[in-house]
């Protein structure tokens, strides 16, 4: 059996979720636009999705703003806050996902200072040399993730509101990795703009939200049509919408079980691997999402090793299925202080829902079987 | 429901469905994964990138993805111009493009670009020469839509391509409406890049796609930043299944496409001939060439709301969807000398290619019974009250159940001729409203009443409320009919509180009349 360890890149749709979209895939055809019936059937079952993502990260339903996915979210927060902007400075922390990092570097052509934060060898960020980057000259915008989706370490953001508003900037979280796997809560974590994706937590892929509070001003991405408060042009995805409210209510429903399941999962592995010589387990020290496990095998490829393990049925990532295949480690091991030799040996394990123990049995049988045939 | 709205979107085909459905199920990699799962979904997203490029003379290479029509439209325009760095360079395009291009080319202007927005000709398309002539030494690019989406119109697009290539101007084109309706080959045509969609050709809404010419190369800025997705120019974790719809969607259209426009442009002539047996009407873009799926028609003396109210179960549209909340009114309609009142009761009839010969004929009656009611309500009217027939389709739109009866089915509509009869009038033709109320005294109250009206249902529901009220009572009980009392007993919204203020200013006029006779006569 096909073993699939690699949820962070993206999950298997639920069931349940395929279930809700299909009659907006089959069925009612409204441009939720339009006026007619059709239209109002598609433009009530969008709103109902609306109430579902804000139940779900503890936000208001005037908050979420429906996007292609987490990409084009990050890209809407950073642009959409700086386009209009006197420009000053943008931070963001040095292991954000390439959607916010790729979206801060292009700033710098529109006049604005770009920095990345840094963070230590476990990937956390360090505070005291955050805030006093803050202090130094104005800042408009920082972008924290609140879990790493290659490590899967999980940023304390509990005083990041403080930090950052007391700087006179607003605060981006991009949740995509986290929101699903540990409880994330918009108004309570105080932050002003969040990224979700829907595909990271068992819905289609194809949609995002990004939340926004009511107190920031941004401007739209796509232009055109009055569609999300004119903020986001574009014919509404309705089955996909549909599909992300479902897939947000079971998360927001199951996440206690998912933790405990995935969490498990993990401690078997991570106390497995530590009994193989020469493995390296990246943020061991921190606080990591329940599912996710980065390692190296020393003196081994990654991208070999995924690649063997692939041809055993077993599906991993080296790290971020956006940047992979070009063969550089990643930025963010990197940006960690990892040594590049090291971090071209990264695998990436994240459990989903579904897996289990005997998976995790067959996959230590793989990976020690590639690594002796060596 | 008789569904003739294409032009707003298209149901999925069956054939779409079930090539979506296992990247839903067991297809579910990243397609940016290296592993089996990964390549699996990769595969599926190129074969449907040749699809796309298939369709339309293109090379695979040459197809970006999109989340739609409007991100397409987005990227090319802001793409284009950021890339070669020309904040404040000249653009042309026209007043009768899709909002997704007039917004991002007035957001550009805010941004230093100065845009040249050309008026439709008087037959509601853009030539080529009105373009060339546009043109100045600065312009880095034209865009323009293939085929207008209101009014089916075609643009000379095919005229203007190499002469654009000529110049070394990047040209753009929306061929959101032309794309599976029209023969496209880019391959012929120097179109430097062309937008598509998805659902309005049977595809999944939420995918849509980016012609980017590679030959000579048209080069853009990425508008989504990240991954490095599409070969840089888009970022973002490809939605497998979407993109698996929009392949088989234009892969099917491949197919049916000459089929379809014959069929569709016979029913479309038909329809339009059914609805000639009413006067006072007009074929918008009657004397350029149209895209087969699209027939605008405008209806005088039918109140536009009202008219769609009562169309219920047929669904049409009055002018593109993405405006229709705002009721704006349509600029390719003013450009072919419409006012604004004749533009607000024009009808976009969209057809597809499950529509039927039968469905035609039904929606041409219902057209037709619908304008000829409601001509036949306006105080302007000469002909007798006929019965009432709307609402056919029931209450489609949502109005308050208070409204919707009395639109749907008044009984006071009509004339009252002879001695004592008191005729008061109120609204005016320039407030899109008119109402027109007479009573007839008997022992001191209202004996008779009728009342005529010109206006959106809920103008015409004041009309009927008030006769209903009238009946039995006493003149000096007429004051009791204010606003506030039509606005609770009808539960007219706020946007509507004019069409009650309409309403008491009739029923002072009356008391007016009553109290001077010789007003009366």
């Amino acid at each position: 059996m096909p073993v699939y360890f690699d949820n962070n890149a993206t999950t298997r749709l639920d069931p349940r979720v395929l279930e809700a979209m299909l009659p907006y895939l089959s069925g009612p055809y409204g441009n939720a636009s339009s006026l007619h019936r059709y239209g109002r059937a598609a433009r009530d079952v969008v709103e109902t999705a609306r109430a579902q993502i804000a139940a779900f990260i503890g936000a208001q339903p005037s908050e979420v703003i429906w996007t292609s996915g987490g990409t084009e979210a990050n890209n809407l927060a950073l642009k959409g806050v700086t386009d209009l902007a006197t420009p000053s400075r943008v931070l963001y922390g040095i292991t954000e996902h390439p959607a916010v990092m790729e979206t801060a570097e292009s700033l710098k052509s529109r006049g604005w200072g770009v920095e990345p934060i840094a963070v230590d060898h476990d990937g956390v960020i360090l505070w005291d040399a955050f805030a006093a980057q803050l202090r130094c000259a104005p800042v408009k915008l920082v972008a924290l993730m609140r879990a790493n989706n290659e490590t899967g370490v999980i940023q304390d953001l509990g005083d990041a509101k403080t930090l950052v508003h007391g700087a006179g900037a607003w605060l981006h979280v991009d949740a995509v990795q986290a929101a699903g796997k540990i409880p994330v809560d918009f108004s309570e974590m105080g932050c002003d703009l969040m990224s979700l994706s829907s595909h990271k937590i068992y819905g289609p892929k194809g949609i995002g939200a990004l939340i926004v509070s009511n107190e920031v001003e941004i401007t739209p991405l796509h232009h055109g049509g009055a569609q999300e408060r004119g903020l986001r042009g574009g014919t509404e995805n309705v089955a996909a919408i549909v599909g992300f409210g479902v897939a947000a209510e079971l998360a927001g429903a199951e996440l206690a079980a998912r933790t405990a399941q995935t969490l498990a999962l993990r401690e078997k592995l991570e106390s497995s691997l530590r009994e193989i010589s020469g493995i390296e387990i990246f943020g061991a020290a921190s606080l990591r999402l329940p599912n996710t496990l980065q390692f190296a095998l020393h003196g081994y490829d990654g991208e070999a090793l995924l690649m063997q393990l692939d041809r055993k049925g077993i599906a991993v990532s080296s790290g971020s299925a956006c940047a992979s295949g070009n063969g550089e480690p990643s930025h963010v091991l990197l940006g960690m202080g990892i040594s590049y030799e090291t971090a071209k040996g990264a695998i990436r394990v994240s459990f989903g829902k579904d897996n289990t123990e005997a998976e995790v049995e067959q996959f230590l049988t793989a990976l020690k079987a590639v690594a002796q045939s060596r | 429901m008789i569904y003739l709205d294409h032009a707003a979107t298209t149901p999925l085909a069956t054939e779409v469905l079930q090539a979506m459905l296992p990247w839903l199920q067991e297809g579910y990699g990243n397609p940016a994964s290296e592993h089996t799962h990964g390549l699996r979904a990769r595969a599926a997203v190129e074969k449907a990138r040749a699809e796309i490029a298939a369709l339309i003379g293109a090379t695979p290479e040459e197809i970006v993805w999109t989340s739609g029509a409007t991100e397409s439209n987005n990227l090319a325009i802001k793409g284009a111009l950021e890339f070669r760095g020309a904040r404040n360079a000249h653009i042309v395009t026209s007043r009768i493009e899709h909002k997704a291009v007039l917004d991002t080319c007035r957001h550009l202007e805010t941004q230093g670009a100065r845009v040249t927005y050309l008026k439709p000709d008087a037959s509601g398309r853009i030539t080529a020469e009105q373009v060339l002539q546009a043109l100045t030494p600065d312009t880095a690019l034209v865009s323009l839509m293939w085929v207008n989406n209101e009014i089916g119109t075609i643009n000379e697009v095919e005229t203007l391509a190499p002469q654009l290539r000529e110049r070394g101007i990047l040209f753009h084109v929306d061929a959101v409406q032309a794309v599976g309706k029209l023969s496209i080959n880019l391959a012929q045509t120097p179109i430097d890049l062309l937008s598509v969609s998805a659902h309005k050709l049977y595809g999944p809404k939420g995918v849509g796609a980016l012609f980017v010419r590679k030959r000579p190369r048209a080069r853009l800025a990425p508008q989504i930043h990240g991954g490095g997705h599409e070969q840089g120019m888009r970022s973002g974790t490809l939605p497998t299944h979407q993109i698996a719809g929009i392949g088989e969607a234009f892969r099917l259209a491949g197919l049916s496409m000459t089929e379809d426009a014959q069929r569709l442009t016979a029913l479309r002539d038909d329809l339009w001939q059914r609805l000639q047996v009413l006067p006072r009407i007009h074929l918008n873009g009657e004397d350029a060439s149209r895209a087969p799926h699209i027939l605008n028609v405008s209806f005088e003396g039918a109140e536009g709301e009202s008219l769609r109210a009562m169309l219920g179960d047929v669904a049409v549209s009055s002018g593109s969807a993405c405006s229709s909340a705002t009721r704006e009114p349509s600029f390719v309609l003013r450009a072919l000398g419409r006012d604004d009142e004749l533009a607000g009761s024009s009808l976009r009839f969209s057809l597809g290619r499950n529509t039927t010969a039968q469905e035609i004929e039904l929606a041409a009656a219902r057209v037709i019974e619908a304008v000829s009611w409601l001509r036949s309500l306006s105080p302007e009217s000469k002909d007798s009250a006929s019965s009432a027939i709307a609402g056919n389709g029931g209450n489609a739109f949502g109005y308050a159940e208070p409204i919707w009866q009395r639109f749907s089915a008044p009984t006071h509509v009509g004339e009252l001729n002879g001695e004592g009869v008191l005729t008061a009038e109120a609204g005016s033709p320039a407030a899109k409203s008119l109402l027109r109320l007479q009573v007839k005294l008997g022992e001191g109250a209202v004996a008779e009443v009728a009342f005529r009206a010109y206006g959106c249902p809920t103008a015409i529901a004041v009309g009927e409320w008030l006769a209903a009220s009238l009946i039995g009572q006493k003149p000096a009980d007429w004051a009791q009919l204010t606003a506030s009392k039509i606005r609770q007993a009808l539960e007219i919204p706020d946007d509507r509180a004019h069409c009650a203020l309409m309403g008491e200013d009739a029923v002072q006029a009356l008391a007016a009349l009553f109290s001077k006779p010789d007003l009366a006569s």
